[in-house]
């Protein structure tokens, strides 16, 4: 489950854009994982988290509200919170590192950025995972923009369809950038959407229209 | 999933939710094209049909598999989470699943956007078997092949279309140029796209072992990715 690799975009864009993920791992520390799980939403919104989401149960719009997220966790579920600048990304590594919780962490962003964090944060990098691009049929592609805004849900649920509506509702003024990231958020289960980059590439791309 | 044109006002709201466009309008209203359609759901939970008219037909095999690959929310029973792929890297500090020598390659095929049929999974599938790899056995898509050494699938399956199937397994760093040729030459040969994925355990210098045959084969790397930062850990007392 690749979901937060391929995120596309300008250096620019990404330096504005990082997913921390906590999961247990199947029958070696799974078991009563689920109070772990907790306590990491609760230092992602101590840290001001854009968002948080469960792949599990579902965005905080599936699950009616973000305390539901945070109390309905289980054990195995797999978890992310979406910070918008690198000081932030820091302070939750600082935490999870104090926090101790024994689970593995992933963080999805700028390699630079992030292992800069993780240096601060004394923090040691055990494995990556690279993109090495998209192949095959790419001339059927949609044009970029459309794509910097679908793959910040690497399930692709956030459909090309709704990102080109969005975007023609933002440009019409029926909707600003933060209510249309926001509606973009809401088919992303997994919560790795992130709003506040989206509402940034929904301005350009309303200007642009 | 369907729509019920007795109860469908044509307003047209689900349309643009659908990640591979299966939803059009006739002179009945909304309506879902099944060849095209790949169970995701999101028409149902996301679309707020002002007269319910969007069902979940009971779904029977080979076409389960679509819903099993394209909606988030199920769980599969080879991996016990959801979505279609594994822990893969994520979890290596804790599993060693890549150890040094060796690199994790995942192959995304219908990411992003385009979904993919699976005849197309099995075409990738079979030519880096080529290889002699051994596909992830936590992940679904294995169990779907009726010969996982040759990557060959269920023949039933081949039709299926998906939002997206992940083609895993683990190479030595040697097979690396021989797999980014296999995987240049098939990507010629399908209707679809992929995202390729390359995971390695950085050296204990810091330095990443797979850098240089990537940039041997004149690869291009993205400059954001994933980085396990080595915080989980076996309960003690346990064999891991």
């Amino acid at each position: 489950m690749t979901h937060t690799l391929h995120r596309m975009g300008s250096d620019e864009s990404l330096s504005e854009d990082y997913v921390v993920l906590m999961m247990p791992s199947k029958d070696i520390n799974h078991e009563e994982s689920a109070p772990k799980l907790r306590r990491f939403f609760e230092l992602a919104i101590e840290n001001h988290a854009v968002k948080i989401g469960d792949c599990r149960l579902g965005n905080q719009y599936h699950q009616g509200g973000l305390n539901k997220v945070i109390e309905n966790v289980q054990d195995r579920a797999v978890i992310h919170a979406v910070f918008e600048t690198q000081e932030g990304l820091l302070l939750m590594l600082k935490a999870l590192k104090k926090e101790d919780l024994g689970l593995s962490v992933v963080v999805s962003g700028l390699f630079d950025r992030v292992w800069e964090c993780c240096r601060e944060a004394g923090l040691e990098i055990h494995t990556i995972n690279q993109s090495l691009g998209r192949w095959g049929r790419t001339d059927l592609l949609p044009p970029e923009p459309i794509l910097e805004v679908n793959t910040m849900c690497g399930h692709g649920m956030v459909a090309k369809g709704l990102v080109e509506k969005t975007a023609e509702d933002v440009r019409k003024g029926t909707l600003t950038c933060e209510e249309g990231a926001e509606e973009l958020f809401k088919p992303c289960m997994c919560g790795i959407f992130n709003t506040h980059r989206a509402a940034a590439l929904l301005g350009k791309m309303s200007e642009a229209q | 999933m369907q729509i019920d044109q007795e109860l469908c006002i044509g307003c047209g709201q689900c349309i643009p939710y659908c990640p591979v466009g299966a939803i059009t309008m006739n002179e009945d209203g909304s309506e879902i094209d099944l060849e095209e359609c790949v169970e995701c759901g999101n028409c149902l939970r996301c679309a707020d049909c002002p007269s319910d008219a969007i069902y979940q037909q009971e779904l029977v095999y080979p076409r389960t598999v679509r819903s099993l690959m394209s909606d988030v929310l199920t769980i599969a029973e080879e991996s016990k989470i959801s979505g279609r792929g594994t822990e893969e890297m994520k979890t290596n500090e804790v599993t060693g699943r890549f150890g040094p020598g060796e690199a994790g390659v995942a192959i995304e095929v219908g990411r992003p956007v385009l979904g993919t049929r699976m005849y197309d999974v099995e075409k990738i599938a079979r030519a880096v078997a080529t290889l002699n790899v051994s596909f992830e056995p936590d992940n679904p898509i294995t169990s779907m092949m009726s010969d996982p050494v040759k990557g060959k699938f269920k023949d039933e399956l081949l039709n299926e279309k998906v939002l997206s199937a992940i083609i895993e397994f683990r190479v030595a760093l040697e097979q690396l140029p021989e797999l980014f040729e296999i995987v240049k030459e098939v990507s010629l040969q399908i209707e679809t796209v992929f995202s390729l994925d390359l995971a390695t355990k950085v050296a204990p210098d810091g330095s990443v072992p797979t850098d240089v045959y990537v940039r041997q084969a004149g690869l291009a790397v993205a400059p954001n990715g994933k980085t396990n930062v080595g915080l989980g850990r076996a309960p003690k007392g346990s064999s891991k």
